[in-house]
């Protein structure tokens, strides 16, 4: 039986959100976009885990383990997405050699 | 049978996912004609709509209801808590879905059929489909944000499906990551519900709401909800994405993405502030969303209003300064996108017919425009508005169309436009007060819009022809021989945009039937069905 | 302050500090090794939260799949897109604007239970029950997720004639 106060969670996670969106707002690299969104997302995992390990009853709280286990593999399937976008993308730029990176304005 | 009987009322649902994985399994086995693979997508979606409009109680249709009349609107039984319920709100939604779907799928049989990848444009859009339907039943914020995930997901491909594009993979890029972004900030407001209510059922959650308030958690997360929507429905200020990748993608997507994947945000948006959470229902309007610890209804609908007029008049300003067809028209969507949210704001059951309509009505005429677009596109016209001068002497018929779909997007009466926003815009003055300047802003901003809607037809219609230069092969992405038939924009995308200019006219001059059926089912979600 | 409140306190103060070193460092496969920590730390702090299951889908997903995808990410688009200087314009608007998020859902904190609680565990044949019985359909919906992820990337990255 283990037992530990809630409120460091709940600090954790937010402070992991902000991280995430500071990332997202302030890189450029698609890798580093990636990694961003992927911290806010386990933000998002570990507040449904503690919400699960403090929640009132056990019928209420287990469905936010089985709800990070789902995120989990969401979030798996998103990254590999997003890396078939940007090897696409690399490779259309490679073979026609573009040298600006953007086209659509803005 | 207990089987069958469990799964008939999903009957909309299987027949697209049995489409989907047979377009796969075609593709596999080598059938790879985008004929045939198209031929599979228009029918299975044109067989779920008839499906839906026949579960919505549609008396010629009657034989191919699946879904028993006593699943609809039913309240569940309270201590469950389902993933999902039919609601007839929802089934119109589904229809309003499915008609973009199949509009979009009938066009584009005239894809040029030398592309490869047919199968996987079917398919995903098939399955883009599926997610939208499976959002209109959602009664479980996780259910919802999978299922808009699932949308969402199948759309970044489709965005990029152009892939030795680059302007359509890098319109893909940036759809993703606003796309993570947003599902990311929607599941960590979902789970902030969660650890203020312990349930991410919708019913559940309205009902400790009305037990115990709304603690600062729960504001939180619909806070959080809030913005990861607003980013789904391009409003105000997470919207600029959205030009960006309407202008990248090939237009067929852009038709498929403004006529139909945005409004699942908007359906969302009913579900999580008018559905089980925040409803007003059982307190007569009066003062909604009164609860322990403070009140937050004013909040939330100030909130809301705000957006909305912000929506649409960033997006018609906008809208004014571009030169090119397709941003302009994204513009142009965006600004449609603050008056739906108008319905949301007010959330009487005349506002939620009004924005539904309105939905309808966008649906209509923004997959029609980017039709429109496409086939435009196809006869060798450069991306500018100026590009197109002179095409009402060329194509006539075509050019009358397109002139349809902008006038009934200024809300020019005799259009099924000017029918949405009659009934939105009265709902708004109905509902008195500050509302009423919703319908003002509103009305100004339609007025606004006529200026660029005009100069676009003048430009059509007025001015003489430029001598256009021949396209170059690489400026036109994948030029290969035109589609047969229909002098160049090939029989399908011909009928398809056809059908949308005769339902915009039919729908203007007699509305009755469909209106009915709307505000019927949004009378249903209002006084206490899903 | 009890045992399991210090094994937290040096793993959450880990967890910040590797994700942010992750985001900062100047050289990508850097990055890379330090967002495979942060996702180690994480996974043990599911154990503490006695979620063992988790704990191992987040070490075999993410610290094992994703950190691979991501370097194989790194690998091949090297140097080819995306500048790899990192600060734009709006550094300061998106530091204000990720603080005011955490002063916001800080402000959540005081509603929790303060003080120690027992933490509830689940073993893992609950909660696989719970994830194919009543909450089954969230796995099909993942499922289609994935269905319709794979064939989309498959068509995207597949060498195929035009």
């Amino acid at each position: 039986m283990t037992t530990l106060g809630p409120t460091g969670f709940l600090a954790l996670s937010s402070a992991l959100l902000g991280i995430g969106l500071f990332g997202i707002l302030t890189r450029r690299n698609f890798v580093l976009l990636l990694i961003s969104i992927e911290i806010a997302t386990n933000a998002a995992i570990l507040n449904f885990v503690y919400f699960a390990a403090f929640a009132p009853s056990a019928p209420l709280g287990i469905s936010g383990q089985s709800i990070a286990v789902v995120l989990v593999g969401f979030a798996a399937t998103e990254v590999a997405v997003g890396l078939a976008i940007v090897l696409a993308l690399n490779r259309a730029k490679g073979t026609i050699n573009v040298a600006e990176v953007t086209e659509l304005k803005s | 049978m207990d089987a069958l009987a469990m799964a008939a009322p999903f009957a909309p649902e299987l027949v697209l996912l049995a489409a989907a994985l047979l377009v796969f399994l075609l593709d596999v086995l080598g059938v790879r004609h985008l004929e045939a693979l198209g031929a599979i997508g228009t029918a299975a979606t044109g067989t779920s709509l008839l499906l839906v409009i026949a579960d919505l109680g549609f008396g010629p249709l009657g034989a191919l209801r699946t879904l028993g009349a006593s699943h609809l609107d039913a309240v569940p039984a309270p201590g469950t808590a389902p993933l999902y319920a039919f609601s007839s709100f929802g089934l119109v939604f589904q229809g309003l879905f499915l008609l973009a779907a199949f509009l979009v799928s009938l066009a584009s049989l005239s894809r040029p059929s030398h592309e490869r990848g047919a199968a996987v444009f079917f398919g995903l859009l098939l399955l883009a489909t599926l997610g939208m339907l499976l959002v209109a039943i959602a009664s479980d914020l996780i259910f919802l944000l999978l299922a808009i995930e699932l949308t969402s997901i199948a759309s970044y491909i489709l965005v990029g499906y152009t892939r030795r594009d680059p302007r359509s993979l890098e319109a893909a890029m940036k759809f993703y990551i606003i796309g993570a972004l947003s599902s990311t900030l929607s599941f960590f407001g979902a789970s902030l519900l969660f650890g203020a209510y312990g349930t991410t059922n919708l019913y559940a959650i309205r009902a400790s709401a009305g037990a115990v308030g709304y603690p600062v958690l729960a504001l939180l997360g619909f806070g959080f909800l809030l913005a990861g929507l607003a980013f789904k429905t391009t409003l105000v200020p997470f919207h600029a994405w959205a030009v960006d990748v309407y202008d990248g993608a090939p237009s067929d997507v852009s038709a498929f993405l403004a006529g139909g994947t945005k409004k699942i945000g908007v359906f969302a948006f009913f579900l999580v502030f008018l559905g089980p959470v925040l409803y007003l229902r059982g307190t007569g309007g009066a003062n909604p969303f009164a609860g322990p610890p403070f009140d937050i209804g004013p909040v939330v609908q100030v909130t809301l209003a705000v957006v909305a007029v912000l929506t649409m008049t960033v997006g018609n300003v906008l809208a004014l300064l571009q030169r090119e067809m397709k941003r302009m028209l994204a513009y142009s969507s965006i600004s449609q996108a603050g008056y739906i949210l108008i319905g949301v704001t007010i959330g009487t059951a005349p506002a939620l017919a009004g924005a539904t309509l309105q939905v309808l009505a966008h649906v209509l005429m923004k997959s029609g425009a980017f039709l429109v677009v496409a086939a435009v596109a196809g006869l060798g016209v450069g991306p500018l508005i100026d590009d197109w001068r002179g095409l009402g002497a060329r194509r006539p018929a075509l050019s009358v169309a397109f002139a349809l779909m902008l006038l009934s997007l200024a809300g020019v009466p005799l259009t099924v436009g000017f029918v949405s926003k009659f009934v939105l815009f009265s709902a708004a003055v109905q509902a008195q007060g500050l509302f009423v300047w919703l319908a003002v802003a509103g009305l100004l901003n339609s007025a606004l819009s006529v200026f660029y809607y005009g100069r676009v037809l003048k430009a059509i219609f007025f001015d003489p022809a430029t001598p256009t230069p021949a396209p170059s092969g690489a400026a036109m992405g994948a030029a290969g021989p035109p589609p047969l038939g229909a002098g160049g924009i090939g029989y399908a995308r011909a009928a398809a945009i056809g059908l949308i200019a005769v339902a915009i006219v039919a729908l203007g001059l007699y509305p009755q039937p469909v209106l009915g059926a709307i505000q019927s089912a949004a009378t249903h979600f209002v006084a206490g069905g899903a | 302050m009890s045992l399991p409140e210090i094994a937290f306190a040096l793993l959450a103060a880990v967890a910040v500090v590797t994700a942010i070193a992750a985001l900062l460092v100047r050289e990508l496969v850097h990055t890379i090794l330090w967002v495979a920590v942060f996702f180690v730390d994480l996974a043990a702090i599911y154990f503490l939260l006695e979620a063992p299951f988790l704990g191992v889908l987040q070490l075999g997903v993410y610290a094992g799949a994703v950190t691979i995808l991501l370097l194989f990410g790194v690998m091949v688009t090297r140097k080819r897109i995306f500048s790899r200087e990192a600060a734009t314009g709006i550094g300061p608007v998106a530091v204000a604007l990720a603080l005011l998020t955490v002063v916001f859902v800080g402000t959540g904190l005081g509603e929790l239970p303060q003080g120690e609680v027992t933490i509830r565990a689940y073993d893992p044949s609950t909660l696989s029950v719970n994830l194919f019985g009543p909450n089954g359909a969230w796995l099909l919906l993942l499922g289609l997720i994935m269905l319709a992820a794979v064939s989309g990337a498959i068509f995207l990255v597949r060498e195929g004639r035009e």
